[in-house]
This record gives C-alpha cells, structure tokens and sequence, in this order.
C-alpha cells in the first residue's frame, strides 16, 4: 500500500488551472532490456514500398515522431479497414431505444447487427437489424418514397425514442435527401429521426464515420431535451449535486458497468452516457452536466471538444482501463470539482486505497506467470496507447501496437506512451501482420475477431479486445477480468500442442 | 442392393429430381401437396433480415479454389464486414481485398483503384486466381469490369498473370444465395473447356458447410467416383493447424479442374439455387445437369446416391448400404419422441427445404420455413415436401426472422432449426434451436459438423431427439405436458 499511495502523490500538486489541459501522463516502470527489440531494422519488414514509412520504431525518448498515417490504403491489400458507415454505427449503435435503420442494400444492415458487444440494463431495440433493403428498381427510381413509408412503419411498430438513419455508398450515389425525408417523417411521426450521413466510401478513414455520428447527435439531439422531463439534472441542481457525462464509453461487455459506480460513489451525478447503455432522453439532456470525461478519445474527443464549444463543458480525458491510469482518472475528475466539491477527494483516496489493495492481491498469483511475457496490440481505437500501461502493471510487455486508421493526433499519443524499442504500425494489411508476428515471436497479440485465427493459426496465444469480449476490463474489479482472460489466453496449455510448429513459416513470402 | 436403386425413381431419364414422384409412402390426411403462404404484418421494412448479400456468397464460392484471391470492387468495408462475419463462422482466417474505393475514385470511376488493386494482388499475394466480385457502389457508376481488367491483361501481356474473373454482384439484387450461383456460372463461362472426356461428375456443393463438403468427397470415395468439386471449401474454411498461415486457400479446386469440367459425365448441383453453372455446361458442352435436393436426410441422400450409382452404372457400397441402415435404425429409435413436434426452419433455400423434408421423415411437422431469398423455386420445394410428407407448412419467402417470430407467436412450435440469429426468438420464445446454417458464431463447430449424407443424418436425428429429450421429458423420463 506504501508503494502505491507513493505512486499518486504527485496528483496532489495538481491545480485547477491545469484542468483544460490535463492529460494522463505516463508513470514509467522499471524496464526490462531484455525484452526490448534492440535491433533496429533498416526496413522492418519486407513490404511495399509504400507501406515502408507506416512502421517505425521509436528509437528515444524524445523520439515523438510516428509513423505515416492516415492515407488511403493499397488498393488490393487486404486491409483490415472498415467503412465511413461502420465507424457511424459503431458509436450510436449502443443508444438502446431507438431504431438504427440502414437506407441501402441488405448486406450493409445484415454483415452489422448485433455485432457490437454493447450491452444494455433495459431496452434491446438497438439489437435488432433494420434496412429498407433497397432494390434495382429503388437504384433506378430513387430510394426516398421507400424510407419514408419504411419510417412510418417501424415507428407504427416500435414507437422508438428515435430512429437513426444511416446512409450507405448507393445512396451517397444516387443522392437520396435523407435529411428531408427525416424532417417531414420527423413531423408526421412526432419521432425524433436523425439523419446520419455516413456514406461508407466518404473516406478511407472510418474515424470520419466517427465524427458524423458525433455530428449528428450535436446538431439533432444534444440540447433538445426538455428541462421539465429530465427528473435527473432537476434533482442534481436542487441539491447541488455535480453531474457529469461518460463520453466514449460504449458499454462494451458491460465496462460501463464497473465505471458508473465509481463515479456514483464520488456522490457525483451520472447525467448521461454517450453511447453506452443509455436512452435517448438522456443524451438529449447531456448539455445540462458539468463536466464531460472522455474515455475512448478516437472516436469522441471530437464530441467533447464541440460540447466545449457549444455548451461551455469542459471535459477530461480519462482511461478506465489499468489500476493506476484508473486511479489517475478518479483523481482528476476529483480535482476538477476540488473548489466546489472538496468533499469528493477523500472519497476517492479510500476509493483507491481500497481498490487497489484488493486488485494487487487479487492479481498477484496471475502476475507471476504473465511477467516479462511480450505482447503485440493492434487495434482500431484508443486502445492502441491505453492498453500499454495496464499491460505493464501484469508485468507484461509491449512489444507492438498500432490501429488501422489512426491519425497524426493519436500517434503523438503512443510514442508519448510507448518505451524505447516499441515497433508502432499503421494500417497494417494481414500479410504484413504476419509476418511481423513471425519475425517478432510476440506471447501474446490483442486484436480483433479478424486477426484472431491468424494468430492462433501460428499458435500464438490470443485476447480479443473488441466486440467480441465477454467479460468487462474496465475499473478496478475490470482489471481483476483483465488479468484472468489474459491469464487464459497465455498460459493455456493448449500452445504446448503447438510448439513444435513454433518457427511456423508464412507462407507465399 | 436392386431394391435400392429403384428407390428414388423409375425413371431414369428424369433430370429434376424432385420433378419425379417418388411414390410417396406416407399417406397423407388432408390437404396433399399443400403449402399455406402467411401475410406479412408489415410491407417495407426488413427487420432482422435472414439473407446477405451477393458478394458473400460470391467470396464464399471464391474460397473454394486452391489459390484464389477474391476481390471486392468497393468500399473497404464491403471486404471487411464479410470477412469479419466469415472469420466468426469458420473460425478461420479470411483474407478478402479490396479495392478501397472512397470519394475522388467514386467521382472519377474505379478504374485506377481497380488496375492498382489488381497489381498489389497479383505481386504481393501472387495467387492463381482473383474473382473479381462487383459492389452496389461500382456497379452503380457502372464501371466496366470487363474492359479494366482486359487493360491490365494488355498492360502486362507480356508476363505471367493469374486468371482473373469478373463476376457482377450488385448487392441492391438476389442475395448471398445468388452470389454464389452466379460466381460459379462465371468460373465456367470464362474457363470450361471442352477435350478429351473424362469419367467424373461434376458436384456444385452451393453454400454448404465445410463439413458437408468433406462428407460429400467421402461418399464419392466410397463409390470410387472421381469428381470435380466446384468449389471445394473442405480444407481452406476448416483448415488443420499447422503453425503457419496461409492468405490463399492452400487448398481447394484446382484451376484444371474447372477447366476439366466440361469434360465430365455429368453435374449434380446439390443446391438447386445453385444451379446455373451446371445448367450453362449442359447447354453449352452437353454436360447432363442434375439438380438438388440437397442430400440431407433419407430420402434426399437416396436421390444424389442413386443418382450417381444411375450416371456410373454402380452399385451401393456395403458401407454406405449399413450407414443407411443405421439411419432409418436412428429414425426408428427416435420416433415416438418425434412424432407431430412442430418445427421452424430458416435460412439459405435448399438447406430449409431439405431439412424439412428430413424433419417430415422423423415424424415431425414442418410448421413454418421461411428464407431471406425470394424464390419460386423454393416454393416448389416446399410443395413437393408437402406432398410427401402430408402435412401442410406455412411457407415464407422474401422473409426476415421478424415475420417469422411474428407467425410463432400465433402458431408455437416445439423446435427451431436456424443460424445463430435466432438464438434471440429461441430465448424470447423459450424453444430450444438447432443451430445450423451461416452465420453460426454462438457455438462451436459450425464448419465441423456435418448435416448430408447417412451418416450425418445419424448424428443429426440423435442431437434433435436429444434436445426434444432435454426440453420436453423430465428427469425421471416423463414426458412433460
């Protein structure tokens, strides 16, 4: 315990003034050199040309310099990039009253439905997979009459708190006006219909499919709940009770679950979250809190920035997953309401005094057989950089990270984050994976449902971080799960099977 | 043994299977060859849709060929979303390109995106084949496949390419079901070739598990008939670990072999949807076409074998005479715990009509089949099994599950038999289902655990018994009422 309340005594200097600023800083843990990749390739692994400058090694400290990022990938290889409609969708997907109704052809609602591990405490509309399925003859004629009386239908049906519109490519194209369509089914229907325009070829990047969900919900749904129905921010405003959003939190495997309380614990006020597990209403209500927290910054620190803007909230970036970066986001929001609220400090020092002794001595007997194991990340949002430091509390080291589509702004973030002799890639293609898989021996690899049989087809060992986790990584009790499921992955005895094929050969080299 | 070969059918110049009367044995109360089509509750919006679309079953026909790429004309996500959807069936690695189509290439036309795409591959991947498939997006600024690849042809006409084979795919038509019939028709128009004869039958497997492809090969071992499978998705969709990775079906249809295939006997398309490609060799190289049913159950499987004992002049081998024996033992076994259960079924056409038809065997009752695909050809089907089993099934085509869970609501059944989407009616509903069919990513074993043929048809009537056992008996064995 000693160790540790050390640890965060360097938040106490933290001063207001610094709020607008704050960022969770790196603490650096003792570095093994033996694990660290001291070889530093001229060309890290043979590719195309112009996919060279997308890996880098970062060779210093003062080494900020990323990788190339955020072009459009080579046609032809097979990227592991989504489209402009899947980055809209993942983020209003979890809003779990309304109707998320895909305006195209059937395959773009049907690959998407109920493929996001959101789980919700109440309503499952936003489970189910709705498309006007659109036709040759919609193509020729245009799609409009069809959305209209599909709108009218499903909200004669369901009677939803809303129902999202999504644009997909044919649409782009043939030019269907969503927005009107949305308006006059909007006045027939007394439903709020939101438009989200997210063409999937708008952009070789899926984070602008991000930031139109993020529009959307700014300019047709946050402000325009009604201060008399909102029973939550009336109650917090009478008794003086601070409120904030979780912005960036979508509830994945029920991690908002494990952040909630926390927070609740601080006698702070929950007013809505965005997406996760939330209602309609609630979002409508976001601009009535006092502070955002932002916890995946890929897909909505742009939400919170606009908010800023708009509605004078300020906001904290935060990072729920690990002890001590959990602790750190704990203190901020704390520190963040120290003039008004001064009370909120000492909850959370005993928050964290006893969290972080139950989960130390809950994960001590996992931490032995993890330590100095290796672990290559490659993911599609923030937990490129936020994973690195919870992987380093089990003794565990980065070896690898990158994301498919991050952007300047988020490799500044993992060089900061990084230790000396982490290989960082950009849009990595599955061949170029592979083979960085095979020449760099990684324990363990952290990916999504796609990378995940390539890797146990090398018999490397596992932990998917996407939508398809089951159980919760977030807070303090999420790192306990955390610890468990990496635990399962890497010390299974499975591997054992396979060691004998472990100088495995990519094939078509 | 001569018994047997008379079994399907008398008449042996019959090409439609099903077409033939097989002397229904079961008498059947009431309405005889009957089919009851419901309304819909709704008319324009697909809730929970129970079909994909074309480039799935394009990708999944493409995957069947021993060094093939396929590759999508579109945006990123078209070739993501499948492989993702594919990777959680299969629990294998897919790899899918594509040509990362985004706004200035949409304006301009794909034609630069496409000729770049096709030389990433080509150099990088260098595989044998890349199955060019069409997106909504490509198809609607009319992009003129043909003519861009025959640029690239002529742009390296000097050097060694791959084959490459456009396919049109346009998601906006027909469904994954499509995708796959048409992609195979495509591989035979740009390569069969007509020679020197050969002594095989050609097997169009359509969009059928792994498994049932590699229990299809068995029972074409067993009667020592060499075959071309078109495509052969056995070992690329359920690959042995190894410790390597491959980005390439390692395995497969040999290019040759498609090439071979208008040399052969004679196609058996075990989907009829997935008929084309054979139809266009028995019009184009006079190669006799046999269509479905899908071997699945009793009956179904007595057609494609005696179908194949009829094209090689053969007789049921031992093994395969016992496996059949042992069936119908099963069924026997089974019986009384199946008798008049009512059962849903949904999914790809031909695996919803041949399992209601083997349901109909065991003594159940098809109560209501539904299928995301419109299809007259299904209704047919449907027909048929109603003719010979006696009963009369509520008949949905061009259906989403949410049409279904609306009928079950009104009619209960005792047993669901689907993909993993309708886990949810099976909870909502509290009626235990049968996973079978894509996508399967609740349970294990998807690309394991095969449904055609005597021996599958075994294991298949234990696990339905099985789980009526477990749903409907108590623990003493008391039925529970």
């Amino acid at each position: 315990m000693k160790n540790s309340s050390k640890k965060f005594n360097g938040f106490e200097s933290l001063k207001s003034s610094d709020k607008e600023s704050l960022e969770l800083k790196s603490i650096k843990l003792p570095q093994n050199d033996d694990l660290i990749i001291t070889e530093v390739p001229d060309s890290i692994i043979k590719t195309l040309e112009s996919r060279i400058g997308h890996m880098c090694v970062k060779k210093d400290e003062s080494d900020e310099v990323g990788p190339t990022c955020n072009m459009a990938s080579v046609p032809g290889a097979v990227t592991q990039r989504s489209c402009v409609y899947g980055g809209a969708r993942v983020v209003l997907m979890p809003i779990t009253d309304a109707i998320h109704l895909v305006h195209g052809p059937i395959g773009c609602a049907s690959c998407t439905w109920d493929i996001r591990g959101s789980r919700s405490s109440g309503e499952d509309l936003y489970k189910k997979g709705f498309s006007t399925n659109l036709q040759e003859k919609d193509i020729v004629f245009g799609g409009e009459k069809k959305l209209f009386d599909t709108i009218i239908e499903l909200n004669g049906i369901y009677n939803p708190a809303a129902i999202f519109v999504y644009s997909t490519c044919v649409v782009g194209l043939i030019g269907d006006d969503l927005k009107s369509v949305c308006r006059e089914t909007g006045k027939i229907t007394k439903c709020r219909i939101i438009h989200v325009q997210s063409e999937g070829f708008r952009s070789f990047n899926k984070s602008l499919g991000h930031q139109l969900a993020c529009d959307a919900m700014l300019d047709q749904l946050i402000g325009t709940g009604k201060p008399g129905l909102d029973e939550k921010s009336a109650v917090s405003t009478k008794k003086n009770i601070p409120t904030l959003n979780i912005v960036g939190e979508f509830n994945v495997a029920g991690d908002l679950w494990a952040i909630q309380p926390l927070i609740e614990k601080m006698d702070i006020t929950v007013q809505s979250t965005i997406t996760g597990d939330s209602c309609v209403e609630q979002i409508a209500n976001a601009h009535r809190a006092d502070l955002n927290i932002v916890q995946c910054q890929k897909s909505s620190n742009y939400l919170a920035r606009q908010m800023e803007q708009k509605y004078s909230i300020p906001h904290l970036k935060v990072n729920f997953f690990g002890i001590e970066d959990t602790a750190k986001s704990l203190l901020l929001i704390a520190d963040f309401f120290q003039d008004q609220h001064p009370e909120i400090r000492e909850i959370v020092d005993k928050i964290i005094e006893t969290e972080i002794n139950k989960v130390r001595s809950e994960i001590s007997h996992y931490k032995t057989r993890l330590t100095g194991k290796r672990v290559a990340v490659y993911v599609g949002g923030n937990k490129a950089w936020s994973l690195i430091r919870a992987f380093e509390e089990l003794g565990m080291k980065v070896i690898m990270t990158g994301t498919q589509n991050g952007l300047p702004e988020d490799y500044r973030r993992i060089m900061g984050t990084v230790s000396e002799g982490t290989l960082v890639v950009d849009d990595a293609n599955s061949m170029e994976l592979a083979k960085l898989i095979k020449k760099y021996h990684p324990d363990l690899i952290v990916s999504g449902a796609k990378e995940k049989y390539m890797a146990h087809k090398l018999g490397i060992p596992f932990c998917d971080f996407n939508h398809d986790r089951i159980s919760s990584f977030a807070s303090f009790q999420g790192f306990i799960n955390f610890a468990k499921e990496v635990d399962r992955a890497v010390s299974s005895p499975v591997w054992k099977l396979t060691s004998k094929y472990y100088q495995g050969i990519v094939k078509n080299e | 043994m001569n018994e047997y070969k008379s079994l399907p059918n008398e008449d042996s110049k019959c090409i439609d299977l099903t077409s033939c009367d097989s002397g229904s044995d079961t008498n059947c109360n009431g309405s005889f060859g009957e089919i009851y089509i419901p309304e819909s509750k709704k008319h324009f919006a697909v809730i929970n849709p129970s079909k994909m679309c074309q480039p799935m079953g394009a990708v999944q026909a493409l995957l069947g060929i021993d060094g093939a790429m396929p590759l999508i004309h579109g945006s990123q996500g078209c070739s993501t979303y499948l492989r993702f959807q594919m990777c959680r069936h299969f629990r294998e690695p897919v790899n899918i390109s594509s040509t990362s189509m985004s706004e200035s290439t949409v304006v301009y036309g794909g034609e630069e995106n496409l000729l770049k795409a096709l030389e990433t591959i080509w150099r990088e991947y260098k595989p044998k084949l890349i199955g060019v498939t069409s997106s909504c997006l490509t198809e609607t600024i009319g992009d003129d496949m043909n003519l861009i690849i025959r640029k690239f042809r002529s742009e390296h006409s000097d050097e060694e390419l791959p084959l490459i084979i456009p396919i049109s795919t346009p998601s906006y038509s027909g469904s994954h079901v499509d995708g796959y019939d048409k992609t195979i028709k495509s591989l035979l128009e740009n390569m069969a070739l007509q020679n020197q004869a050969n002594d095989k039958i050609n097997i169009v497997p359509g969009n059928i598990s792994p498994a049932d492809v590699r229990e299809i090969k068995e029972i074409l071992e067993l009667m020592e008939c060499s075959s071309i499978i078109l495509t052969d998705n056995s070992e690329s969709l359920d690959a042995p670990h190894t410790g390597s990775v491959s980005f390439l079906p390692p395995a497969g249809t040999k290019i040759n072999e498609i090439i071979d295939s208008a040399n052969s006997k004679a196609s058996i398309s075990l989907c009829k949807h997935a008929n084309s490609g054979a139809k266009f060799l028995e019009k184009r190289f006079d190669v006799k076409s046999i269509s479905g049913p899908l071997p699945v159950g009793l009956k179904n499987t007595d057609k494609f074998i005696s179908a194949i004992c009829q094209i090689k002049n053969c007789e049921l081998p031992e093994k395969l005479e016992k496996d059949r024996g042992r069936l119908i033992d099963t069924i026997i076994d089974a019986h009384p715990y199946n008798y008049q259960r009512k059962v849903a079924i949904y999914g790809d056409p031909d695996v919803v009509s041949g399992l209601a038809g083997f349901t109909a065997e065991l003594g159940m009752m098809p109560a209501v089949v539904c299928t995301g695909a419109e299809s007259i050809r299904f209704l047919d089907d449907m027909k048929e099994v109603a003719k010979e089993s006696g009963s009369k099934p509520a008949v949905m085509q061009g259906c989403d599950l949410y049409d279904l869970q609306n009928y079950i609501k009104d009619n209960p059944v005792d047993l669901l038999i689907g993909n993993s989407y309708g886990a949810r009616i099976a909870n909502e509903e509290n009626i235990p289902l049968f996973r079978v069919g894509f996508p399967i990513y609740d349970r294990m074993g998807a690309q394991r655990n095969p449904i055609v043929g005597y021996s599958a048809g075994i294991r298949l009537v234990d696990t339905l018994a099985n789980m009526i056992l477990e749903k409907y008996y108590d623990a003493s064995g008391g039925e529970i009422e």
